[in-house]
This record gives C-alpha cells, structure tokens and sequence, in this order.
C-alpha cells in the first residue's frame, strides 16, 4: 500500500482528534487574531446607535438551545447595545422550545444594565401559531400576547406605552435558527406592517438570507459566531464569541489544510492507477 | 466563587451530556445512546408542557374562566376536532380541522410569499446594469466589494438566467446552449461551496461552544466536572471495549 493509499485510509478519529486540538488550544491559549467589521452587521449596529432614547426595539429570540453557540453571543451583544442606549425592549420567542433560553438571555442582561422588568424592558415569551403570531402581533399585540411571560397582564405595561401593534415598533431584529425566523419576520412583519428589520441566524441558514440583504429587504445580517464577534467588537465588550474566533480561525484553517491534503493525495493515486494500467496495457 | 446548588448541578449535567455525545465519536457507546434519548425526550416533555400552559391555560382556560369568553370555544371545538382521527368511524370530521388550517395557512402565506420572494427578488435582479451620472454621461461601479455595484449586478443576471436556462430542460443543452447551462453548473456549485462553508463554520461555532463550556467547567469552583466525568467516560469506553471484544458477537 503507498503512502497516498495509507492516508486516503486513514481513521477518521485522527482528524477528528486533529480537528479537536486545532479548537481547544486557541481557546486555552488565544492569540487575539483581528476582527474585521463588515457591512451587513455594521448595519444592524448602525441603525440601533441611531435610534433615539426610548424607540421601541422588538427582539425575536427564535431559536431553541441547540443553537447556542451561534446566536446566544449574539443576543447578548444586541441587548447589551439596546440598554445601553436606553431604548424599550420588547423580547419573544416564535420558538416554543426557546422561550426558557430567551427569558434567561433578556433576564440576564437587563440585570446587568440595571434595568427593570415592565419599566425598560418585557419578555412576553411565545404564543402559538408560528408566523401568523406576527400578523396577530401587527393586528393587535395585546391580543397576541395578553399577558408577558411572567403573567403580568401587558395592556398598561409602562414599556409598552403607546405600543398597539407592529406599526409602533420603530425597530425589529428577528435571531432565528430556521423557520419561523427572520424570513417570516419579513414576509408577515416588515412588508406588511412597514418597520425597520435586521435580522441575525446561524452560519447554516446565512446564504439563503442574503438576498433579502442585497434587495434591502433587511438592513444588515448578523451571521453566526463570527457576526456575533464583529458586533461585540462594534459595542466594545468582547465576549465569548470573541474569545471563540481564534478557534474558529484554526479549525477552518486545518479544514483547508486537510482538504488541499486529500485532494493532493487522490489526484497523485489516480495518477498512479493510470499509469499501472498503462504499463498492464 | 460561591456558586448555587443548582448552578453546580447544571453544570455536572451539561457537561456529562456533552461528554457522552462527543464520545460517539469513538465509536457508538450506552453513554451516548443515554445521552441522546435524554434529549429528546426532554426537548419534547419541555414543549409538551410549555405548549400545554401557554395554550390551554393562558389562552382557553382562564380568559373563559376569568374574563366569561366563551366565544373561545369555537376554536376549540375546531381543534378538538384532530382528536377524532383516533376515532375510525369519526375520522371524517377532522377534515374539517385540517381544510380549515389548510384554507388559513395558504391564504396568509401565498400572497405574502409570492410579494416577499418571488416580486421582490425579480425587481432586485432586473436593476439598472449603468447608472447616468448627475451631469449627464454613463457611469459604471465595478467594486464586487460592493452588494450594489453595477458589476454585481450583471453577475447576479448572468447567474440568474444561466441557472434557470440549466433546469429548462425542454431544449437539448447543446451549441450556445451548453456554454449557458455550463455557466449555471457554475453557479450552481459556487452557491453549494458558499452554502457548505457556512455549513462548516456553523458546525465549529457548535463545537467551540461546547468545548467553552467544558473549560469553564473545569473550574474548582463547579469541583472540576469536566475532568471528572472525562475520566469517567473514557473509563468506561475502555471496560465496553474490553466487554466487546471478550464477548465477540454472535453470528
């Protein structure tokens, strides 16, 4: 067996092992490799710095646990930015599976801005019925979500003031992972209703929104680790999706690698295979 | 760092759960099989009861209740229909319930879907390919940096028809028409490239997460979980290997 053989044959939990190594020794020894702003998350930033103290800022956290890793960071990152601009936050989930996740995520951070839950900021939690919540929502928001999540009836809320459905809100960003996200935010919300919307996703579902980006149908994307990074940068408090870049750096790095490698290593065994079977010929 | 009881506990159990699933990637294991089974019938005991108190009691129950709106009913009597396909001999009722969500849904999506994805997307692809400049004259912006730029513009129409002249298959792809449907492979195979490497990086971003986790939870003040139960695993990855190969299976 050549060499070439012996490595196209080689146990996947070498790589596997390699692949480990090239994320935990970034993140145990991180080098602070720089962060380069682009435009689409700079325009999510952009517009939330231009908003005047008191906007309405609705955040759809639609995403359950299993993403994380990608759009925790980036909810941080956004909440963190809306207090400390002052602006009311409206917090929900489309994603019934997301909603302990959500609660935590705004609750967390509107402790840490000193903010008070129903004064600066709610969390009405989820509401059946997918994207045709938000039609409700653009109806009528208090027939939507009668009560917030901790039960607290919304009408009279004093965050909610002078908010009676999805025309009030002055800006929406949806963080979805799939669907009801940030498509169904734009399809049912923003080309209805006509508010401002940006949008932020996980890295999987990033191509397929960025058509709505280039047509203006939302006005910046945040996408994956990587977005959430860039936008930490933007606010100046880096956090874990910072700290993960170094890592994520690597391990793209040791993809191309391997993939260069195996490419390299079957192109010279066809090579050899063709000219066995010229020499047997 | 003084930490809560439960904080602690969360902490052994993410990081036990993250353990088990990352060593199926040895080889398929109980650990994981325990692992994999408790996600899912947690995730789905947790929307089972999220669903249930947000549906049934914060929207039927109590406003019928509390505020007397027993119109309320009508709803619930369309879904109650569903149940009656486990009844044979009145399994045709719940055709109603289902033409009604059907009706619903694609009267709110069509029109919506088709305004959003389909008007939209056409009028952002049929841009002006120049530009007239304030003072008279043509100007052209060829940065590919820019989404906006008349460049971009012309690639994303060359790609647009190239790519649907490939899935018309109507004509033979032959002469002029192979170089266009060759063009929409192309394109077709730069947008899996970009789409899988998205794909990838979503995938490290996962691991990363859990591999943040872990180092966090390797702290004394959560009494050292991670190494822990990393010893613990591979502990008994070693026994089910030994296990495995003094009992081989049967044939």
């Amino acid at each position: 067996m050549t060499f070439a053989e012996r490595m196209l044959r080689i146990d996947r939990r070498i790589i596997f092992l390699v692949i480990g190594l090239c994320t935990l020794l970034p993140l145990l020894f991180p080098v602070g490799l720089p962060i380069k702003i682009s435009s689409e998350v700079r325009g999510v930033y952009d517009y939330i710095e231009a908003l005047p103290e008191g906007s309405v800022f609705l955040l759809s956290l639609d995403f359950d646990p299993a993403s994380k890793p990608e759009l925790y960071p980036q909810a941080i990152a956004i909440l963190r930015h809306a207090f400390k601009k002052n602006l009311r936050v409206i917090g929900m989930t489309l994603w019934v599976s997301g909603t302990g996740l959500a609660d935590q995520i705004l609750s967390l951070t509107a402790k840490e801005a000193g903010k008070e839950n129903g004064k600066d900021y709610v969390f009405l939690g989820w509401s059946p019925g997918g994207s045709a919540v938000i039609l409700n929502m653009g109806q009528d928001l208090y027939n939507a979500f009668p009560a917030d999540y901790g039960g607290k009836a919304t009408k009279g809320l004093p965050v909610l003031a002078g908010v009676q459905n999805l025309r009030d809100v002055t800006y929406a960003v949806s963080l979805g992972a799939g669907n009801p996200g940030v498509e169904a935010w734009y399809v049912f919300g923003k080309d209805k209703y006509k508010f401002e919307l940006g949008g932020g996703c996980t890295g999987v579902i990033a191509p397929g929104l960025y058509p709505l980006l280039r047509s203006g149908q939302i006005n910046g994307l945040i996408g994956g680790l990587r977005g959430a990074a860039e936008y930490e940068t933007l606010i100046g408090q880096k956090g874990k999706a910072v700290a993960g870049m170094d890592a994520q750096s690597a391990t793209h790095l040791a993809i191309i690698v391997l993939v260069a490698i195996c490419n390299i290593f079957y192109f010279s065994l066809r090579r050899q295979q063709r000219r066995h079977d010229g020499l047997g010929s | 760092m003084d930490l809560s009881f439960d904080v602690i506990l969360g902490a052994w159990i993410a990081t036990g759960l993250t353990l088990f699933i990352l060593s199926f990637l040895y080889e398929d294991n109980p650990l994981f099989k325990l692992a994999e089974h408790l996600y899912v019938g947690v995730s789905l005991g947790y929307t089972i009861v999220k669903t249930y108190d947000t549906v049934v009691m914060t929207l039927i129950l109590r406003p019928i209740l509390d505020k007397g709106e027993w119109s309320l009913l009508i709803p619930v009597a369309i879904g109650m229909l569903m149940l009656t396909r486990y009844v044979p001999k009145a399994a045709w009722l719940s055709r109603y319930a289902f033409a009604f969500i059907v009706g619903i849904g694609a009267g709110l999506a069509i029109p919506r879907t088709i305004s959003s994805f389909i008007l939209k997307q056409i009028e952002d692809t049929v841009r002006p390919l120049l530009a007239v400049a304030p003072g008279g004259g043509i100007t052209f912006d060829y940065s590919l940096l820019n989404p906006a730029s008349h460049l971009n513009a012309i690639i994303i129409l060359i790609g647009v028809v190239s790519v649907l002249f490939y899935f018309f298959f109507s004509v033979e792809h032959s002469g002029p028409g192979k170089a266009v449907a060759r063009a929409g492979i192309l394109f077709l195979m730069i947008s899996f490239g970009a789409a899988f490497g998205y794909t990838v990086m979503a995938r490290m971003s996962l691991l990363i997460g859990r591999l943040t986790d872990l180092i966090e939870f390797s702290d004394a003040s959560y009494g050292r979980p991670t190494l822990w139960l990393f010893l613990l695993t591979v502990a008994t990855l070693i026994v089910l290997s030994r296990r495995g190969s003094s009992h081989p299976p049967q044939q």
